[in-house]
């Protein structure tokens, strides 16, 4: 098992308070490509920022690859995000002064690497994500499909165990999808690369292993998928 | 709260953060917008250029002040005759130890005495003016070694050894040629026009004005002058003086001069430097100084803002970028550099084109074309400390305007910056 929740709770306080999530108990194994589903306001993306460290629970206990996060200070979590944890957003998130080949090893470069042993760990990652063609392309001259596929590049060159992924295609078209979500699947069967996505997109159900249902801030269902 | 710079420190880990840090401003350097570069790098090179215009003229109108203190008052160094003596005795043989002094270029005496200088421009006792006043007298040929007033003259001619029956005046005594106290002066008196002065020891006698010298320095322009040995014929005194001005070569500091002077048995309260001389001249230096310094601040201040509201509008348009970058493991310190060395590098080349156009525009335009103020013509003097400090406050303004937008910006909830 590499993420363990445990009577996870996110209240966002407020004149009215809201709660995001209630009680939610959730597990997730190593090298697993599990969708998280619902309807928009039920709580998965809430629930996908607290599984990647990138908010605090209210309540609850999270262990990710055996450490309570809880146990962690703001710069550990930082730390812990960098060697350990991937991210894929639905809007690219690339820097566009970057080229393609600098988005992806930047991550490498932050951990300490040599310049060779980035820039060759970047190739390689470009290469598999099928863009190696295109590594010097400054991110502007790349479609949003490519665009994608270069965040996913560089959310896996650091070995990352976990990728998240939040609704990695909500902009992009029907052909740039499949490229995607292709991928995505294959990742997971060739490296064991544990997948995390959220998305609402029920055609997206067929990549991963489970897919997990949220509707008002808790767990409805759980289904295997694939 | 502790800084994010300093959360931790380890020399490897910042070493490598301040290569990440570079890399990005680097990249956002030559791959960002080139109009917005090009126009933060021009504000910064105006409020650089404009601290050091400003403490420039200020520094040109001290130096000017105290140049012409120097050149055309009192030179370096004055003797003045003991407490309880009227007069310096024995002058001549004081004057000739005085030029074997190591770095005394010169030095020259004079007497002083009070008198009444009357002027009646019709000579028909209609219109009379009169004024009291120290006059002076020099020995034109060791006053020369000594002043530069022989170069000032606007009208006449310079004293010359021989003259008994002449003097010369500066332009506010005259009152003409543009004087700025007309009205306490002999209201227009000319080369050619004849003065009686009544000394304060009941001699009185006729002399014609020789010539007349504007330095643009008031107090130097506020003297007449007669020859040495009609003073003494007036006084009736010889080998004496009132006081002797000394011209050092400035290799060393006055105070240097008047140890020397002291080792030779001249008193301690018989010496002087020019600067006790400079009176009103001197509270405007330092009111000079003060206004330098705060218009510096206030350079500064704008300089500053100015950076800070580029850093600011850059990281409030990236906020949702920063918060990916935290989201990616990006340490927020390696955030903050990034645009601590963006701003740094603004005000870098910001003073780098200020020092350009200082240098190869402003000094040499200036030099040919000095402003005419009420000490002289002044021009800009470029002060070496005052230039260093100007360039380090800037870099030091700019590191505090980079940091301040950043540190708000970075402090934020990660999934606030990114989704609002």
């Amino acid at each position: 098992m590499i993420i363990e929740a445990k009577a996870l709770k996110k209240t966002f306080g407020g004149a009215v308070p809201v709660e995001a999530l209630k009680d939610v108990d959730l597990q997730i194994n190593r090298g697993e490509f599990v969708g998280i589903m619902g309807p928009s306001g039920s709580g998965k993306s809430t629930l996908l920022h607290m599984l990647a460290l990138l908010d605090d629970p209210t309540a609850g206990k999270i262990i990710v690859d055996g450490t309570d996060i809880a146990t962690l200070s703001s710069m550990q979590k930082t730390g812990f995000r960098l060697n350990k944890l991937g991210y894929v957003f639905q809007e690219y998130a690339l820097l566009p002064e970057l080229n393609a080949l600098e988005n992806v090893y930047l991550p490498l470069m932050m951990l300490g690497a040599p310049a060779r042993e980035y820039r060759r760990a970047a190739m390689e990652m470009m290469e598999t994500v099928g863009l190696g063609k295109r590594a010097k392309h400054l991110i502007s001259q790349m479609s949003g499909g490519e665009q994608q596929r270069v965040a996913i590049a560089r959310a896996l060159v650091n070995n990352s165990k976990i990728l998240f992924a939040d609704e990695p295609c909500a902009n992009l078209d029907t052909k740039n999808s499949a490229i995607v979500m292709n991928l995505l699947r294959n990742l997971c069967d060739e490296r064991k690369q544990t997948i995390i996505m959220v998305t609402h997109e029920p055609e997206h159900m067929q990549f991963a292993d489970r897919i997990i249902w949220i509707k008002d801030g808790m767990i409805e269902k759980e289904e295997k998928a694939g | 709260m502790r800084s994010p710079l300093r959360a931790r420190f380890n020399p490897a880990e910042l070493g490598n953060d301040l290569r990440v840090a570079f890399f990005l401003v680097f990249k956002a350097v030559t791959r960002g917008n080139k109009y917005t570069l090009v126009l933060t790098i021009l504000v910064t090179t105006l409020a650089f250029i404009n601290i050091i215009f400003t403490s420039s003229i200020m520094n040109g109108a001290i130096s000017k002040a105290y140049q012409q203190a120097q050149e055309n008052y009192v030179s370096n160094i004055v003797i003045l005759p003991a407490v309880d003596d009227k007069y310096i005795n024995q002058v001549q043989q004081l004057k000739t130890r005085i030029n074997t002094l190591p770095g005394v270029v010169s030095c020259s005496s004079r007497y002083s005495q009070s008198g009444l200088i009357r002027y009646d421009p019709e000579k028909d006792n209609l219109d009379v003016r009169e004024k009291a006043w120290n006059i002076k007298s020099i020995d034109p040929e060791e006053e020369i070694k000594v002043t530069n007033l022989q170069n000032y003259m606007i009208a006449g001619r310079y004293l010359e050894e021989g003259d008994r029956d002449q003097i010369i005046m500066g332009r506010e005594i005259s009152g003409g040629y543009g004087a700025s106290f007309q009205i306490s002066s002999l209201k227009g008196a000319q080369v050619g026009d004849q003065v009686t002065i009544a000394y304060g020891n009941g001699v009185k006698r006729d002399y014609k004005i020789k010539g007349i010298y504007n330095t643009y320095f008031p107090l130097a322009d506020l003297n007449v002058f007669v020859t040495e040995k009609e003073m003494e014929s007036v006084l009736g005194l010889h080998n004496r003086a009132s006081e002797v001005l000394i011209k050092t070569d400035g290799s060393v500091p006055e105070r240097v001069y008047i140890d020397r002077l002291r080792m030779m048995g001249i008193e301690e309260e018989q010496l002087n430097v020019w600067m006790d001389f400079i009176g009103y001249i001197s509270g405007l230096t330092q009111t000079f100084d003060i206004v330098k310094t705060i218009v510096t601040f206030i350079g500064l201040l704008v300089a500053g803002v100015t950076i800070f509201i580029v850093i600011f509008i850059a990281t409030v348009n990236r906020r949702r970028q920063i918060g990916i970058l935290k989201a990616i493991g990006m340490k927020e310190r390696i955030i903050i550099l990034s645009y601590i060395f963006q701003a740094v590098f603004y005000a870098f080349l910001g003073i780098i084109a200020g020092l350009v156009v200082i240098h190869a525009g402003l000094v040499p335009y200036f030099v040919r074309h000095p402003l005419p103020m009420p000490i002289g013509l002044v021009s800009l003097a470029l002060v070496r400390q005052d230039m260093a400090i100007a360039i380090l406050s800037m870099l030091l303004v700019s590191v505090v305007a980079g940091f301040i937008p950043s540190w708000m910006v970075t402090r934020q909830n990660i999934i606030k910056a990114i989704w609002g």
